[in-house]
């Protein structure tokens, strides 16, 4: 453990200075602007400013003026009316001046006894090159019918990645919130989006400062599960690494403590780990429980192939036996499972020249400690003859052990056990780009096929393995601009193969029934087959409305009893965390509607509605609507 | 006598009237208007008459708008090119006239000179996507509906949403959602100001199941300039997410099946695995 967090903390340090070393390579501008009133477009990324115009930057000069517009994107701005350029080489006055900043032209109306076009070349304000034509639209103001996302008195622009607002006031469906100091980041580093936060229905993001290799947020979240509650994130970013690090929920006594470490070297190696620290304390108090997680994942290329290595290490109490978790969702559990697989991929390939594509892949790996040894069912509290059951876990594979020791619930334990299972794995895709299945004149009659088929085995060293198949076939259609239809009809098929043993029987050997057992499930013994029929369908009539239904049939089997199976966990969003599960109702229809309600915000609604109810019948509604408020 | 007077007084009359000319109306937006001169978004400055009028465009009356950056106007030059009447609006007006028709009486002190940049431009087409945008290209601005079509794994669950996540959007993982055409299809359809300069990555809801390179690596985001057209189609590949590399989408997990009679580690299941409930009715066996 000392060791993992020994080299977790090198990482972490080594990626930091790499993050902080870097340099942007484009080069960049700082523009210190003051004015009456500063306005910020986020659509558009416009800076509008009007009223005692005053401009400093780092390329060496001031322009005061009445009116200053910059589109951040675009990278130039324009300053209008009552114009003084300042510089080393003296003061000139004119009637506009646009800075078209990455091609390092400078255009500039100046008024001596009369006005004149002026062109600065490679920032040289002492030579201008007098008379040249200019582009037509160097000082056109943006065409604006829309009202300002945020305010601000004064603004730092450090072009090509944030603009700093101090004054600043944000503007929610017609609302101002001032916020005194705002970062607004439009920096083309993907690394700026790494995100280590869970989801949430909304999220309102205070960016209170930022550098081109920092950002400093405070985010207000609401999501069903946790509620309202405050994370704070930190960004550090270079052109090949970041390190994040965040607190989420911070304000809540369950703290989720994340760190996101990546770094490549070279065009052919990269590394990148995460870490989750779960603690349960009051504000900074000593946690009442620890839990950690760390996934680390390195990546070689090769030519047409690629080696991926991943790995988890877990320790489910770091406080060790005693912590005060309320509730005993951990259960006080000392398990630390991990794992480690390494995986060689093949690129995607034609097969000869058929409309047919293939990928292999072949993994090596182990699992330690991945369940524990206590696991056991909880019996029935209100039936006393059936007490809680010890099953046969990952690590207790066999016979019952020769020796029983006397409990007060009669358990069962099996022998031996394993602590260590090592696993090869092979597999493959097969599948097919869409094909047309006919030629008629419209394209909104014309019918495409997919079909993909993936199959993987692994050998475990238990010994047994796992069948995985998945096969996928699906027809499509276009039926105008903005309505597409498909069908389709997919078959998974998971078979988890004992050579000895494996899943538990129903009907204890001994013949006593000591458990509730279902008919389907006296025949199961490892292998599922899941068949979906699916009819989705989306209209997409504007880019702001969408509307999609999806409408499946599943025939399972074993076969969905009421009583037996639970809903999968849902996310804290309300959304099931698993595409498919055992149990599944017979039918269920999804919709999803996404509509605007604001101006730069998209809601997204769905809720799902189960035929027949779900295994129990009790329930016919997803347990409430999953919400979403999207930027746009 | 007094014929001859008034023979006299048109004919005067009517040099004047040859002499100053019909008078030219232009609308457009003002940059400046000081030392004399009233500048254009054109970057034109045009003399000033020292009587100047100024109205309300809309009501033709008095105006309390003060000419400056940001006011569109209705400007009515005299035969000798000076401005003597502006017509002030803050919301634009209506096209009046031309520019190219005025653009004799723009007061400049040095004599124009070629632009080699814009000759450069001449001669340079739109770059298509993907193509680096060069330094002599300029675009109008106009909305343009650009669609975009990506072709996703085929291991991709069929229940995923995919999205586009860009700069234009801060990078925000959930900005663009997709539609689902087939089942290896996605497609969204935006509308954008041409010269848009787009970064870009397909995702499935976060960074952490962003696109991967076909080798595995993280990849750069791809690049596409918005071109002047109606409307734009891009294409697009993902070979893999990052979460779901083939041969590790099934991690190494012996009793994989989530049933109640394995419950762990079956991580579908809540940590605190309800019992099985008998079916009603059901009569317990004896003790």
């Amino acid at each position: 453990m000392r060791r993992i967090i020994l080299s977790s903390a090198l990482t972490a340090l080594t990626v930091l200075f790499a993050c902080m070393s870097a340099r942007a390579d484009a080069p960049h501008t700082l523009i210190y602007l003051k004015a009456d009133h500063i306005e910020f477009y986020y659509d558009r990324f416009l800076l509008e400013a009007d009223g005692n115009v005053h401009l400093r930057t780092s390329d060496g000069f001031t322009v005061t003026g009445d009116a200053f517009s910059m589109d951040l994107k675009l990278n130039r701005f324009l300053v209008a009316g009552h114009v003084t350029l300042h510089d080393a080489s003296g003061t000139v006055s004119g009637a506009a001046i646009a800075d078209f900043l990455d091609f390092q032209r400078i255009y500039f109306v100046p008024v001596t006894s009369e006005p004149d076009r002026w062109t600065f070349l490679n920032g040289d304000l002492a030579h201008p090159a007098k008379g040249r034509v200019m582009p037509g639209d160097v000082f056109y103001f943006p065409d604006i019918t829309t009202h300002p996302d945020m305010t601000g008195t004064g603004a730092i622009v450090d072009t090509k990645n944030y603009v700093r607002f101090t004054g600043a006031v944000a503007y929610v469906g017609g609302l101002g919130v001032p916020l005194g100091s705002n970062v607004i980041t439009f920096s083309s580093n993907q690394y700026f989006a790494q995100n280590s936060l869970s989801g949430a229905t909304a999220d309102i993001t205070w960016q209170l400062a930022g550098s081109p290799n920092a950002l400093t947020a405070v985010h207000l979240r609401y999501d069903p599960t946790y509620k309202i509650y405050g994370s704070v994130e930190q960004h550090f970013v270079g052109d090949h690494d970041y390190a994040i690090f965040s607190v989420n929920p911070a304000t809540r006594a369950e703290k989720w403590w994340n760190a996101m470490l990546y770094e490549k070297l070279g065009s052919k190696f990269q590394i990148q780990s995460f870490t989750q620290v779960y603690t349960q304390q009051n504000y900074l108090s000593l946690p009442r429980a620890a839990q950690q997680t760390t996934w680390i994942n390195a990546n070689y290329a090769l030519p047409h192939s690629y080696v991926q290595a991943t790995s988890q290490f877990v320790n489910y109490n770091i406080l060790g036996p005693g912590s005060l978790e309320v509730p005993k969702a951990l259960g006080g559990s000392l398990d630390h499972p991990s794992f480690v697989q390494i995986t060689a991929n093949s690129f995607q390939n034609r097969i000869a020249n058929l409309p047919l594509f293939e990928q292999i892949y072949e993994g090596y790996g182990f699992a330690h400690d991945t369940v524990g040894g206590q696991q056991y069912l909880n019996g029935f509290p209100q039936y006393p003859q059936y007490p809680p059951v010890q099953v046969p876990g990952l690590q207790s594979y066999g016979a019952l052990c020769a020796y029983q020791p006397k409990t007060k619930h009669n358990l069962q334990y099996y022998c031996p056990t394993y602590t260590t299972i090592f696993n090869t794995v092979l597999g493959f895709n097969l599948f097919t780009p869409s094909l047309k299945l006919n030629h008629p004149d419209s394209p909104y009659q014309e019918y495409y096929f997919n079909a993909s088929l993936t199959k993987q085995r692994q050998w475990n060293s238990l010994p047994h393995y796992i069948d995985n198949t998945n096969t996928n076939l699906t027809v499509s259609r276009q039926f105008s601009r903005s309505l597409h239809t498909y069908v389709g009809y997919e078959i998974q098929n998971i078979g988890d193969h004992y050579i000895n043993g494996g899943y538990e029987q129903c009907q204890q050997p001994n013949g006593q029934q000591t458990t509730y057992c279902p008919d389907s499930f006296t025949a199961f013994r490892g292998v599922a087959t899941l068949r979906t029929t699916s009819l989705g369908l989306t209209d997409a009539p504007t880019p702001t409305f969408n509307l999609s239904l999806l409408v499946r049939h599943h025939e399972d089997f074993p076969i969905p009893v009421p009583g037996l199976f639970a809903f999968p966990q849902n996310n804290i969003l309300g959304q099931p965390l698993y595409n498919w599960w055992l149990g599944q109702p017979p039918y269920d229809a999804t919709a999803e509607i996404r509509f605007k309600i604001l101006p730069h915000t998209l809601a997204d609604v769905s809720r799902t509605y189960y035929w027949y109810g779900n295994p129990y019948r009790e329930q016919f509604w997803q347990q409430e609507f999953v919400i979403q408020l999207l930027p746009i | 006598m007094r014929r001859s007077i008034w023979s006299v007084a048109a004919g005067i009359l009517a040099v004047v009237l040859i002499a100053a000319g019909p008078s030219i109306v232009v609308s457009g937006q003002l940059l400046a208007y000081q030392d004399g001169f009233v500048f254009f978004t054109t970057g034109d400055g045009f003399r000033v008459a020292p009587g100047i009028v100024l109205h309300d465009a809309k009501t033709g009356g008095r105006t309390a708008i003060v000419p400056g950056p940001r006011v569109w106007a209705r400007a009515t030059f005299d035969a000798s090119g000076t401005v003597t009447e502006l017509d002030l609006s803050k919301s634009p007006l209506p096209p009046e006239g031309s520019f190219d028709d005025v653009s004799r009486f723009a007061v400049a002190a040095s004599t124009p000179a070629p632009n080699p940049d814009l000759l450069a431009y001449a001669t340079t087409a739109t770059p298509g996507p993907g193509q680096p945008l060069t330094n002599t290209v300029s675009y109008s601005g106009k909305p343009v509906l650009v669609t975009f079509v990506v072709q996703v794994p085929p291991n991709t669950p069929f229940t995923s949403s995919v999205y586009i996540s860009t700069d234009q959007s801060g990078w925000n993982a959930q900005a663009i959602p997709m539609d689902r055409i087939d089942a290896l299809h996605y497609e969204i359809t935006r509308r954008y100001p041409s010269g848009t300069i787009f970064h870009y990555l397909y995702d499935r809801g976060s960074f952490q199941s962003k696109e991967v390179a076909q080798n595995g690596m993280d990849r750069a985001p791809r690049n596409f300039v918005v071109p002047d057209a109606d409307v734009r189609l891009v294409s697009d590949t993902v070979y893999a997410w990052q979460d779901a590399v083939p041969g590790n989408s099934n991690q190494a997990q012996p009793q994989i099946m989530p049933t109640p009679y394995n419950p762990a580690p079956f991580p579908n299941l809540p940590p605190n695995l309800p019992p099985p409930e008998p079916p009603p009715g059901h009569k317990p066996p004896p003790a």
